[in-house]
């Protein structure tokens, strides 16, 4: 079943057209992997579905209801989480903590419940904690719930993000390189983490650099170059297409490539 | 006794200490004195929950107590209403002035609420001596009733002293309450990231809103302490100056604590009253500390931001991180 359907997406700035006409479908309970050169359009059009950045023509249907034009938190509360480039993380709180703000789209209790600590809001409190807890073992990263964020390294910092947003329950889950910053342990880590994601029934549309990663991964790829979709298809025709190796090697000795 | 128990025995034996003093200082003037210190730990604690925890900046924040002092001296003078009626009246006006300037400026990213805020604290000054049919303008609104619930009249120092801490208290009971459950990550989290916050569907105007709602409710209900603790209301306490003061009692306290800006509000409160509090202490060195009282809070932020971002409760934190270490 297509989970995602993404139609004729454009977004310009000023004169850069950054994502041209582009248009793709995420099956359910897959891992799509969207890849090209620097500057190809992975965040521009990431943005756009994900209602961070508004494209300017185009639909972004999730389960058939249109996304564009609606707010970040709409899409949170329809089935969509995602991930930043740069770990957004909230630094003063504790991992645990972090993950129990993803929790709070299933939350009802507001200001006035929480003021009176009515019996209600604590134990939805309690079992955001537990959900927490949940997430941080499904994550294997249980041993740093009470560390503040601050002082997480780089790599359980991308992981506590991806517990996150899995504490909003999404049915769709969009990473923004996640492997960046990681070594090569951290990577491999990722690389079940992400496996373990997708057997809980959560479908992955991740933007990445790392090609060992893409290739271990997804089910489908994406390339994008220069905003336009050159290619798409399952990793071993990826590999072999006559557009994607030009592209790649046209950019020259680039190293993130 | 481990750091546990001291964590939570110390709210306790606080509220001991501050429920005591009455019996153990009986010099009327120090008790106002301490009185005054509750009324600013009200509004701190509104400060506290918007800056501390969500970290928006209010450099108006004496507008929304001048609005609670004034409505409660209109409530119980003109229109001699019970002083409880006049007293959640005052609470509540000031709310929705917080709600009317929040909904607007809240939309807006960036310094546009410090702006807005300022804008707004600068205004009500004004209207506070132009309005002078309901506020009495230049001299000021006189008069004004000692607080009464029921037949109980509050008009001894002690006892408003004690009505003063008795509200603090609810206030930073309820504070606790919302800063430790779901609206108090929240708000934390939108001061860590906003798009972190967003991409986890946090609604941020509304929590925005809802804290500067509540934090010009407790800054309007402190307003009303003052109002019928002094029986007198003049526009020249309701400037940028005290707001100014406000935030650096807040800022000196620190971020994501109650109990710092809490301490700060009480010691920069005290230090306005040094002569009366250090009985040898030569008048001359008094009044030169006071006249430079505003350079001194000036001062505090400054030191604060440079070397310490976390305030007293932030060294507090680093103290007892450092202490478990060792």
């Amino acid at each position: 079943m297509t989970l995602l359907q993404v139609r004729n997406v454009t977004k310009r700035f000023g004169g850069l057209t950054a994502v041209d006409d582009v248009s793709f479908d995420v099956f359910e309970g897959t891992i799509k992997a969207l890849i090209g050169p620097n500057g190809a359009g992975k965040s521009t059009l990431f943005n756009a579905l994900t209602a961070f950045d508004r494209p300017d023509e185009g639909s972004v249907l999730f389960e058939g209801a249109e996304m564009v034009g609606r707010r970040p938190r709409d899409t949170v509360h329809a089935g969509v989480a995602r991930t930043f480039q740069n770990t957004q993380l909230f630094d003063e709180m504790t991992a645990g903590e972090n993950v129990m703000v993803g929790n709070q789209a299933h939350q009802r209790r507001g200001f006035s419940a929480a003021m009176l600590r009515l019996p209600a809001a604590v134990s939805e409190d309690r079992e955001a904690r537990e959900e927490a807890g949940r997430l941080l073992r499904l994550i294997g990263i249980e041993e740093w719930v009470d560390v503040p964020a601050a002082d997480l390294p780089a790599g359980t910092r991308r992981l506590v993000e991806i517990a996150r947003a899995l504490a909003t329950g999404p049915r769709l889950l969009l990473l923004d390189e996640p492997a960046a910053g990681l070594n090569a342990t951290e990577t491999r880590e990722l690389v079940q983490t992400l496996f373990r994601v997708r057997d809980a029934g959560i479908t992955v549309v991740i933007v990445e650099h790392d090609m060992g990663l893409v290739m271990a991964v997804s089910d489908e790829i994406v390339v994008l170059d220069r905003g336009r979709k050159i290619a798409e298809g399952p990793p071993r025709m990826i590999q072999k297409d006559p557009a994607v190796i030009a592209a790649y090697l046209g950019e020259g000795a680039d190293e993130d490539a | 006794m481990d750091t546990r128990t001291l964590r939570a025995l110390a709210p306790l034996l606080t509220a001991a200490v501050v429920a005591v003093l009455p019996l153990l200082v009986t010099d009327p003037f120090l008790l106002r004195v301490f009185t005054f210190a509750g009324i600013n730990a009200l509004v701190v604690t509104g400060l506290a929950l918007l800056f501390s925890y969500a970290g928006q900046v209010s450099l108006g924040h004496a507008a929304f107590v001048g609005l609670g002092a004034y409505a409660c001296a209109f409530c119980t003078v003109r229109l001699e209403w019970p002083w409880l009626l006049a007293f959640a009246a005052s609470g509540a006006l000031a709310a929705l002035g917080g709600l009317v300037l929040a909904l607007p400026s809240l939309r807006l990213k960036g310094h546009y609420l410090a702006m807005a805020t300022l804008g707004f604290g600068l205004l009500m000054s004004l209207a506070f001596v132009e309005a002078e049919p309901v506020t009495g303008g230049v001299d000021g609104f006189g008069g004004i009733p000692f607080p009464a619930v029921g037949p109980l009249q509050i008009r001894t120092a002690a006892s408003l002293y004690w009505l003063v801490w008795a509200m603090v208290g609810i206030a930073l009971v309820a504070a606790f309450n919302v800063t430790s459950m779901r609206p108090g990550r929240a708000m934390r989290a939108l001061h860590g990231s906003e798009l972190g916050a967003q991409a986890c569907g946090v609604d941020i105007v509304g929590v925005k809103v809802r804290t500067f709602v509540m934090s010009a409710l407790l800054a309007g209900l402190a307003g009303a302490l003052y109002a019928s603790v002094v029986g007198f209301v003049s526009p020249s306490v309701f400037t940028l100056t005290a707001s100014i003061t406000f935030l650096a009692m807040t800022v000196v306290g620190g971020t994501s604590s109650l109990a710092g800006p809490l301490a700060a509000a009480v010691l920069l409160t005290l230090v306005q009253y040094l002569d009366a509090l250090i009985p040898g202490i030569p008048s001359e060195t008094a009044q030169t500390l006071q006249s430079y009282q505003e350079d001194i809070y000036g001062l505090a932020i400054v030191l604060v931001v440079a070397f310490a971002p976390g305030g007293l409760a932030g060294v507090w934190r680093r103290r007892r991180m450092g202490g478990d270490a060792s």
